[in-house]
């Protein structure tokens, strides 16, 4: 509170400060604060007092002694209503003086150069003026400076001790450890069980937690080790492994005779080695401990750990049974081995062939543009037809009555007569036949007679066009929805039509017949059974036909 | 655009995102490479071939769902709480506040491995099929010194010891043993449980040493999840024969077990077996595992609560044992072994009452002396025998372990005191499939053939009679064969010679003759000796051919597939 006093004394100072810098102080200006005061509170005034009553201990104490004897009570409060101010030592009452007004205070400072080294003194309720000295030690006083300007505050030090020949007077010996330890009082504070444990210090802490059952004495109870895990072992969905497949690691190797302790003497290989390492022990009581025995069970450990595992599927299959059973040869005979003829004659490859339904004669069409026709028994050359194109198919009349050859030229269709056979028939051939006939614009396949009626088919890739043999002229076009068809066959009731589309023969394979060699990659062109002997003619592309018998 | 350019945001695919190498997946589960380590032990966690490695080759790749499985596990937790316990209890004996680490110690955070075992192993016969391994280590830990200070605790080896022997007494009640074979490593026993067939190695019953290049650490995880896989699988089984487990024992031999440095014991022994001088300590734990062993099996049978009611069960179960059990349990039936000192006690101990013997040995605790008149046999192992009783036979220990292999009786002639025995066979090879038959494995089958006519061969000189006279007889056999073969050759000859003289004289030209000879190229072969260029040509195209033919009828995916086994075989040649 002094201090806060000060300030506003400091700020009155400064608010004032032209008068201060003249040298004049106003005395009015410094009763109004004293009043002021007086009015905020007592323990201003008792500083004031204080203030005063240094004042009086240092000149007007014993000088003059003080009117008012009430001591030093809150006056202010106490005779704030009163007319007096208090008693005088004959105990009559002090009569309070009458306010003089700013104005006459204002005046009293204009008039009165000196007024402002006055001081209303509160207690005594008079006006006292201060020397000049008292004013400058006051303003030294607040200015925070010492009373009396020949003090020195701070002095040159001089060094009245002595270090020579003396111990340093400090000492560097670190904290002991009694400060950090937990004292006797605090160590007495704890119960009797804990103080096993209290030397941690955290007393309160530890021993809340054992009372709380947080901190256990007593071992933990043993549980019987050991119970039946696997229990009922019907359910199966339980019994199941969970998560990912579970690879089983390869069991380790079981032991030979190789490893026996006295194995027979042909699993010991050689002479340097029963010399080198002792393989055989005579009896089992010279059979010493396996040294690697730990080593070898630690590699096991390593690799159930850290080899990876996965499942490889290895084909185990014999080669042999990928192969289909085949009939045996035997049972299928006769058919043809060995070739018994070669017919030749051709200087292209042969590229189709037929054989007559009598089995007598053979007609062949080859690509230099002849058609031949040879007597199956001799390999004699009977007749020879120039046609001056490729000739892609052949096929004789399945009727042994009516000799006739169709042939497939390029893009034509003719009819041949064979003129072989009996007169009669060569006669009803003749009949029959009458002119050739511009023949189908797609590439034609294979071709067929009707075995009774007078008509004959072609087939192309995709379709089947019948013809009428007398008249010569097409008659119908079916569609057969294949998508390549390879031969065509008639049912020998002459209904149906048979198309054959190039798929999976099933067929046993007998034999692999060889002979003919191969021409610009093509080898046999057309292969036709004799219709009644196991025979097989063969057409190749070296210009040959070859006759294999059984 | 890179080539393995992936947008952001959209996820990893294919084997990138299903496997993970193994530091990734360590850090992915945050902990250390030795936790991982041991949580890929216990949980049966392998690493897996991924079809395309995508973070290279040289990697180890887990399989993503193998880590998640890992990842879920409760056990991680409780690695990282054991972690922060042996922290807790540096600190505290770092600050020296005893109490506090004692109190640490006396209350470790601890796991089981039940769970996992039931995860691993959902069905007993599952643990069985993987039981090999673990009855390996557990017996190769068994065999291991238990003296402090050592690698191992003494505790672990004690603990294996026991069940070993609870496993071994198990399979001697139920008769279930089949092979059993002495190899260089140690002895191999095959048992028939529950249908599966377990095998396992147990070391020479001699001190092993612990050796310095390997990894107690991944062996000591391995065998803690053995130790308690075998405890539940003996559980499982001694229950299946209606006998309580742990089987309960003399309280002096579990003392025993318990306390090793029971000197007053130690000494009493001593005092029992003065010829046991050289080694004192191993004498004890032997004849502790051994006096267990003989207890355990003694007591199985005898544990039942109702006498009357077992022997009831054992009728019965008379009846459900399949014949080879049968024959396991009378191989042995009425004879009565007396073991010598000398002779690796614990495992025939284990063999002998497995095939229905009566056996005893030499020292404390045995049922009946040497001097018992009953005794048939005595095992022995030394070069010389002094005393002999004559109502005994004296047999070296290969001897049981050749008859068990072979499941008769064997003549002793070969196994007499000082001999030295015949070849110690392995029971585990197929000698027909490895195309090769020992000479002693053939002399055992046609014993076996001679046991099977009930026409038993007669002790001492019959034995080698029927020996003599086999040889005789195979050597006839093949004589015979081989002047058949000649005779038929020659009358080969002879006709060959016939036909030609006849062609002869029919006037057919050499010439001729060759001519058909193509057509016939086998005839040709058996007449010639010596064939044209040609004709060898045209055999071998012929032969190439029937090859050949059966190949063109198969579809192309079988013909694809017999090309490349063609391959195959043709690269390994």
């Amino acid at each position: 509170m002094g201090h806060s006093d000060g300030d506003h004394e400091r700020d009155d100072l400064s608010a004032d400060d032209s008068p201060w810098s003249d040298g004049v102080w106003s005395e009015d200006d410094e009763g109004s604060l004293s009043f002021e005061d007086s009015g905020e509170g007592s323990d201003a005034d008792s500083d004031g007092d204080e203030v005063e009553a240094v004042e009086e201990s240092d000149s007007s104490e014993d000088e003059v002694a003080p009117r008012n004897t009430v001591g030093d009570i809150p006056y202010n409060e106490w005779y704030k209503d009163e007319e007096h101010i208090g008693y005088d030592q004959e105990g009559k009452k002090i009569k309070k003086r009458d306010r003089e007004g700013r104005i006459a205070a204002f005046l009293k400072n204009v008039d009165d150069a000196k007024n402002w080294r006055k001081i209303y003194d509160a207690y005594n309720d008079e006006e006292v003026q201060i020397t000049k000295d008292e004013a400058k030690l006051i303003s030294r006083l607040l200015k925070g400076k010492t009373p009396h300007s020949n003090v020195d505050p701070y002095p040159d030090y001089v060094d009245w001790f002595e270090y020579e020949d003396k111990g340093h007077p400090l000492s560097s010996a670190p904290e002991p450890k009694r400060r950090f330890v937990p004292s006797k009082w605090e160590q007495k504070k704890c119960s009797v069980r804990s103080k096993l444990i209290c030397s941690g210090g955290k007393v309160v802490k530890l021993v809340r937690a054992i009372r709380n059952g947080w901190i256990k004495f007593d071992k933990p109870k043993e549980e019987p080790k050991y119970y039946l895990l696997w229990g009922d072992e019907t359910d199966t969905a339980d019994n199941k492994r969970q998560g990912l497949s579970y690879i089983p690691a390869p069991k380790p190797n079981l032991p030979g005779h190789e490893e026996s302790y006295n194995p027979s003497v042909e699993y010991i290989p050689t002479q340097e080695e029963i010399d080198s390492y002792q393989l055989i022990f005579e009896s089992l009581r010279s059979v010493p401990a396996y040294e690697k025995a730990l080593r070898e069970g630690f590699d096991r450990c390593l690799d159930l750990y850290l080899c990876p595992r996965s499942r490889k599927k290895r084909i185990n299959i014999d080669p042999e049974s990928l192969k289909p059973k085949l009939p045996s040869k035997k049972d299928l005979r006769p058919y043809p081995k060995t070739c018994y003829l070669e017919f030749k004659g051709h200087s292209g490859p042969v590229k189709s062939l037929s054989v007559e339904i009598t089995g007598q004669w053979l007609a062949s069409g080859s690509a230099d543009g002849t058609i031949r026709i040879w007597e199956v028994e001799t390999g004699r050359c009977l007749k020879v037809w120039k046609v001056g194109g490729d000739v892609r198919h052949i096929a004789w009349n399945p009727s042994p009555d009516r000799p006739i050859l169709a042939a497939i030229v390029d893009h034509d269709l003719l009819l041949l007569n064979a003129e072989v056979g009996s007169e009669e028939a060569q006669m009803r051939a003749k009949e029959l036949l009458c002119t050739d006939e511009s023949a189908p614009q797609d590439d034609t396949v294979a071709a067929a007679f009707h075995p009774s009626e007078k008509m004959f088919f072609v087939a192309t890739k995709k379709f089947v066009q019948v013809y009428d043999l007398q008249k010569a002229q097409l008659v119908k076009k079916l569609e057969s929805g294949l998508r390549e068809i390879s031969s065509i066959s008639v049912h020998p009731g002459g209904d149906n039509v048979i198309v054959e589309a190039k798929m999976n023969p099933l067929i046993v394979p007998l034999e692999i017949l060889r002979g003919h060699s191969s021409l610009d990659g093509r080898g046999v062109l057309d292969c036709k059974f004799h219709p009644k002997q196991p025979w097989l003619f063969t057409a190749g592309a070296d210009s040959m036909i070859r006759l294999y018998c059984d | 655009m890179p080539k393995h350019y992936r947008p952001a945001g959209k996820k990893k695919e294919g084997n990138a995102a299903k496997y993970i190498t193994r530091t990734k997946a360590v850090n992915y589960l945050q902990i250390s490479l030795a936790t991982f380590r041991k949580l890929c032990i216990l949980k049966g966690v392998f690493p897996r071939q991924p079809k395309k490695k995508v973070e290279g080759n040289h990697k180890t790749y887990y399989h993503m769902k193998d880590i998640a499985f890992l990842l879920h596990d409760p056990l991680i937790e409780k690695f990282r709480e054991i972690k922060v316990h042996r922290k807790k209890v540096k600190k505290a004996v770092a600050k020296k506040n005893r109490d506090l680490a004692e109190r640490l110690l006396n209350r470790p955070p601890t796991y089981k491995l039940d769970r996992l075992i039931l995860e691993r192993y959902p069905t007993s016969v599952d643990a069985l099929r993987d039981l090999d391994d673990c009855l390996t280590m557990v017996h190769l830990f068994a065999a291991l010194p238990a003296v402090d200070g050592e690698r191992v605790e003494v505790k672990r080896i004690r603990n294996c010891r026991r069940l070993s022997h609870e496993w071994q007494a198990y399979i001697s009640r139920t008769h279930s043993l089949r092979k059993t074979f002495i190899s260089v490593k140690g002895i191999y026993y095959q048992a028939e449980v529950q249908g599966q067939k377990v095998t396992w190695l147990t070391p020479h019953a001699l001190q092993q040493v612990l050796t310095d290049d390997v990894d107690f650490n991944v062996m000591l995880t391995f065998l803690e999840f053995y130790e308690t896989l075998l405890g539940f699988v003996n559980f499982k089984l001694y229950h299946s024969i209606n006998v309580n487990y742990p089987p309960i024992l003399d309280p002096r031999l579990e003392a025993l077990a318990a306390d090793d440095k029971a000197s007053s014991e130690e000494e009493e022994k001593e005092e029992a077996t003065p010829e046991a001088d050289e080694n004192n300590r191993k004498s004890s734990n032997l004849d502790e595992s051994e006096l267990r062993l003989a207890q355990l099996q003694h007591q199985l049978p005898a544990n039942e609560p109702g006498a009357l009611m077992h022997l009831v069960e054992e009728s019965t179960a008379d009846d459900a044992d399949d014949d080879e059990t049968k024959q396991c349990k009378s191989l042995f039936k009425n004879l009565k072994f007396y073991l010598s000192r000398e002779v690796p006690r614990e495992s025939l101990l284990f063999i002998i009452p497995a095939f229905g013997g009566t056996v005893s040995w030499e020292g404390e605790g045995a049922p009946f002396s040497e001097v018992d008149e009953d005794i048939t046999h005595q095992i022995v192992d030394r070069p010389t025998q002094s005393h002999v009783f004559l109502s005994r036979e004296y047999v070296q220990p290969q001897w049981i372990f050749d008859c068990v292999n072979a499941r008769i009786i064997l003549p002793t002639e070969g196994y007499v005191v000082g001999r030295v025995p015949p070849p110690h066979l392995s029971p585990f090879v197929d000698n027909d499939a490895e195309g090769y038959i020992p000479e002693y494995a053939e002399t055992i089958r046609r014993l076996q053939a001679a046991a099977r006519n009930e026409v038993l061969p007669l002790p001492g000189i019959g034995d080698e009679d029927l020996d003599n006279s086999l040889v005789a007889a195979i050597i006839d056999r093949t004589e015979s064969n081989e002047a058949a073969e000649r005779k038929k050759r020659l009358e080969m000859l002879e006709k060959q010679y016939h036909d030609e003289l006849k062609m002869e004289c029919e006037g057919i030209t050499f010439s001729t003759l060759s001519n058909t000879r193509a057509d016939n190229p086998t005839d040709a072969m058996e007449k010639d000796d010596t064939p044209s260029v040609n004709e060898v040509d045209a055999a071998k195209q012929a032969e190439k051919d029937a090859a050949d033919i059966s190949k063109t009828v198969m579809t192309r995916r079988k013909r694809g597939l017999l090309q490349a086994i063609e391959v195959r075989v043709h690269l390994m040649l």
